[in-house]
């Protein structure tokens, strides 16, 4: 005969275990939201709690040379609106991100087109080429700053040697060789980038479409228009965005290199912010300013991702 | 816990008055103060505080009988045995009573930083038990930072190097403290007086002293005696010009002179060469000076920027025609390479701060610190001027201000008095490498200063009249504003833009910033900034009637 099963108490000699096992349930069922705490109120301390008294700071009145915090409305935003070098940073912004990413691209393209099939020396060759990535940006500005400065750098001496006959170009201080310079310090440091990850997507494809592709006949530039390239897009897309979101941040090669001058003409958006925020204490528009380029930023970079998306899903 | 500089200490006494003397070596008083400072630290609780005050216990000290040593010698003395009425030996018997406490104290990075860190800095520990920690900024961030631990009311910094012109600016922000109260408890008022005039008024704010001036940033013009002096070179200008070759005293003949060396001597050597890239900074101080000497206003009566004027388009114009003139490149140049360029011979003139003076004679270059400005070659061929137009930039300069937030003021304070002190200010604008520049009159008349290098008293003595007429940075608040306004106009005009368009849209900027901060605030400060000494050419030290001059 059996008998029908009966709730025991897991320790019922001792009178708190009733408790304890109600505590160790109540701990089994929350065991999720204990381990995420810390890290939810890590993220609402630095992130989120920041984040929302910068919305209030763009609201009010939050300068150094201004006393008092009043509520402004969208004053703030107003002025970093109307504001004609606000405006031309944007562009300058806009024109630099699309050179920089652009070459890079095409550079880092062929880049590793050339060092996709095994050679002698690849790896070498390999290590070289991204030695530029592990250098900071302030140092490879400083270090094309003294390239290029007149007289001392050596760049226009050398070219000078070349071409048979002297050069003055003001690389740092004249339109628009002074937007080539800022340029080349990006490209010479990025492009890297955009190689080892196109690089490593070349590496990804397989070979059988391609020689299946080259017993129906096509020349090498078919080949890589109609096999290569759409299985490379979400490498390209993912490798463009990357880039586009750290390129729209460009700051530390125009400090060292042209202070945003001649004039503002070098100004770009992450420039002008800091120069109106941590040098002369404008902070409410500057976090305006701040708010504006973020939004700016969000929809290019969320058309980015639904492209990468969509070639992904593809 | 020991004094680590205590006098009663007969073996540390016998060997400070032996190097006072100077019979002993440099090293075996450092030797010895080291020992102080080790057997202080072997009283404390942590090894690692040990370490940390043998490390920084180093004071570097030269010889005593070179005249650095020997103003060394004599700023220990003031600090140790007085005279008793000394501001120097007043803030030292006073600072003992702040045994272990830290300073904060903010310097430019690099080489004005080294000062703290191997002279005043180890000094003060070893006299007074107190400890300091030099914060090194870059130059801006002298301005920012402060700003930004004050709004985060850190605490962090106890005395700032501070631009005179920001004191509106700091004061009105509540991030600097006056120090009235503790002049009349600590100071010796004489050593007041002994500022040279511009400098004693430049920390003055509503009424209040804003700290003590600590760096004689007086521009002045630095020119080869040997071109000038060259016979073929005056015959050529005599018959061109119709009259003889001299140092330019206006800002016409500057550029005629500039252009007429470069035409005459180049490549070997040109007409001057200047610092006018971006940011550097020199704009802001070339045109300042400037558009003054040339009659020009900052604003009118409704404080409506007035750049825009017959005198701002005639700077800069004279200013595109000087650059025209000199060393190709200009326009890339900051200081240090224009001073590179000057100490290689390259340049017949050139207006600056006054290391340029040092640098010249090889008296700086003599410290490792600062090996990488090239050696001089134009030393011995060096003569000094006040700026055509008569009225050079005092640009920017530095202040020793005292941080509002400070959880030690006194000691702060007592920090300051006596590192401006006459005997242990002298010392910091005698050392090779700091860039701190002279600005008492006890340094512009110190034989010790005046033994440095053969033309070292003529030096000193244009240094004080270049100070006795010249012109101060737009002490306002705002004075960053408007500031990187006219380094944006001038690099956008040497650029290539309009010059009236140019100060137009920089004058616009000026309103922008005045209707900012506030239209009838601005008004006051304006009217404070003009009774200020060296507001403007006719309200210089000299137009007051208070000139000092440097002894024969």
């Amino acid at each position: 005969m059996t008998h029908p099963a009966k709730a025991v108490p897991l320790h019922p000699g001792l009178p708190g275990a009733a408790r304890g096992g109600t505590l160790a349930l109540w701990a089994e069922r929350r065991i999720g939201w204990l381990l995420v705490t810390p890290a939810v109120a890590l993220i609402v301390a630095l992130s989120i709690y920041p984040l929302l008294y910068s919305l209030w700071v763009s609201f009010v009145n939050y300068d150094f040379l201004v006393p008092g915090h009043a509520f402004v409305g969208l004053r703030n935003f107003a002025q970093i609106i109307a504001d004609p070098i606000a405006r031309s940073a944007l562009v300058t912004t806009a024109v630099l991100c699309v050179l920089d990413v652009g070459i890079e691209f095409g550079l880092g393209l062929a880049l590793a087109l050339a060092m996709e099939r095994p050679f002698r020396g690849r790896g070498l060759i390999t290590s070289i080429l991204i030695i530029p990535l592990f250098i900071s940006p302030v140092i490879v500005g400083q270090f094309f700053a003294l390239m290029l400065q007149r007289p001392f750098g050596p760049t226009d001496y050398l070219l000078g040697l070349v071409l048979g006959h002297p050069v003055t170009i003001d690389w740092l201080s004249g339109f628009p060789w002074n937007f080539a310079a800022l340029v080349a310090a990006d490209v010479w440091q990025w492009t890297p980038f955009m190689f080892v990850i196109l690089l490593a997507g070349l590496s990804a494809i397989p070979p059988e479409p391609y020689e299946a592709a080259q017993i129906d006949g096509v020349n090498p530039w078919q080949g890589f228009r109609y096999v290569v390239w759409p299985q490379l897009t979400p490498m390209i897309l993912l490798a463009i965005t990357f880039r586009l979101l750290d390129a729209v941040k460009l700051f530390d090669v125009i400090f060292m290199m042209t202070g945003g001058g001649p004039g503002t003409s070098t100004y770009t958006a992450s420039f002008y912010l800091y120069e109106m925020g941590f040098q002369h204490f404008h902070l409410s528009e500057a976090t305006a300013g701040s708010w504006i380029f973020l939004l700016l930023t969000a929809v290019i970079v969320g058309f980015l991702v639904r492209r990468l998306l969509r070639a992904e899903a593809v | 816990m020991a004094d680590p500089f205590d006098r009663d200490d007969p073996a540390l006494s016998r060997e400070l008055d032996a190097w006072l003397r100077g019979d002993h070596s440099r090293r075996s008083v450092l030797r010895q103060m080291l020992i102080a400072g080790g057997t202080a630290g072997l009283g404390g609780t942590l090894g690692a505080t040990l370490g940390a005050r043998v490390a920084e216990a180093a004071v570097e000290l030269a010889s005593p009988d070179t005249p650095l040593g020997r103003v060394q010698a004599a700023a220990v003395k003031a600090s140790t045995t007085g005279p008793t009425d000394g501001s120097a030996y007043r803030a030292v018997q006073a600072a003992k009573n702040f045994k272990g406490v830290t300073l904060g104290m903010t310097y430019e990075a690099g080489l004005q930083a080294l000062e703290p860190r191997n002279f005043s800095g180890p000094l003060w520990q070893q006299l007074t038990g107190m400890n300091y920690n030099v914060v090194e900024l870059s130059h801006p961030d002298q301005y920012a930072k402060p700003i930004a631990e004050h709004i985060a009311q850190s605490g962090a910094y106890d005395i700032l190097d501070i631009e005179p012109d920001w004191i509106p600016s700091l004061a009105d922000g509540g991030v600097i403290a006056p120090i009235d109260d503790y002049v009349a408890k600590h100071m010796n008022k004489a050593d007041l007086e002994d500022y040279h005039p511009l400098f004693k008024f430049l920390p003055t704010y509503k009424g209040k002293r804003w700290g003590f001036f600590d760096d004689g940033d007086q521009w002045a013009l630095y020119y080869r005696t040997d071109v000038f002096g060259d016979s073929k070179l005056q015959a050529a200008y005599k018959a061109k010009y119709k009259r003889d070759l001299r140092v330019p005293t206006t800002w016409d003949e500057y550029v005629e002179t500039a252009q007429f060396i470069t035409d005459q001597m180049a490549p070997k050597v040109y007409g001057a060469v200047h610092f006018p890239k971006a940011g550097s900074p020199g704009n802001q101080f070339a045109f300042l000076q400037q558009f003054r000497s040339n009659g020009g206003t900052f604003f009118d009566d409704k404080m409506r920027a007035q750049l825009a004027s017959d005198a701002g388009v005639t700077t800069l114009n004279q200013m595109k025609a000087a650059y025209k003139a000199s060393v190709p490149g200009n326009n890339d140049f900051d200081a240090v390479a224009a001073w590179v360029a000057w100490l290689q011979g390259k340049a017949a003139m050139l207006y600056s701060w006054p290391p340029t003076g040092r640098m010249s004679e090889n008296y700086s270059q003599r410290d490792k610190a600062i090996n990488f400005i090239p050696h001089s070659s134009v030393a011995g061929k060096v003569g000094y001027a006040v700026m055509p137009g008569g009225n050079g930039e005092m640009a920017s300069g530095y202040v020793k201000a005292l941080a509002s937030d400070s959880a030690n003021a006194e000691a702060a304070y007592l920090f300051m008095q006596w590192v401006t002190s006459p005997p242990v200010s002298l010392v910091r604008v005698m050392l090779p490498y700091t860039l701190r520049d002279p600005y008492r009159m006890s340094h512009y008349n110190s034989p010790d200063y005046r033994a440095l290098w053969p033309a070292a008293k003529d030096y000193l003595s244009t240094l004080c009249e270049a100070a006795n007429s010249g012109v101060v940075d737009i002490v306002m608040p705002g004075s960053q504003d408007y500031s990187l306004s006219l380094d944006q106009m001038c690099t956008a005009v040497w650029a290539g833009a309009d010059p009236h368009a140019a100060l137009t849209k920089a004058a616009n900027e000026w309103n922008a910033t005045t209707d900012k901060i506030g239209v009838d605030a601005q008004r006051t400060a304006y009217e404070q900034f003009k009774k200020l000494p060296g507001c403007y050419a006719d309200h210089t030290i000299a137009k007051m009637g208070l000139a000092a001059h440097a002894s024969a």
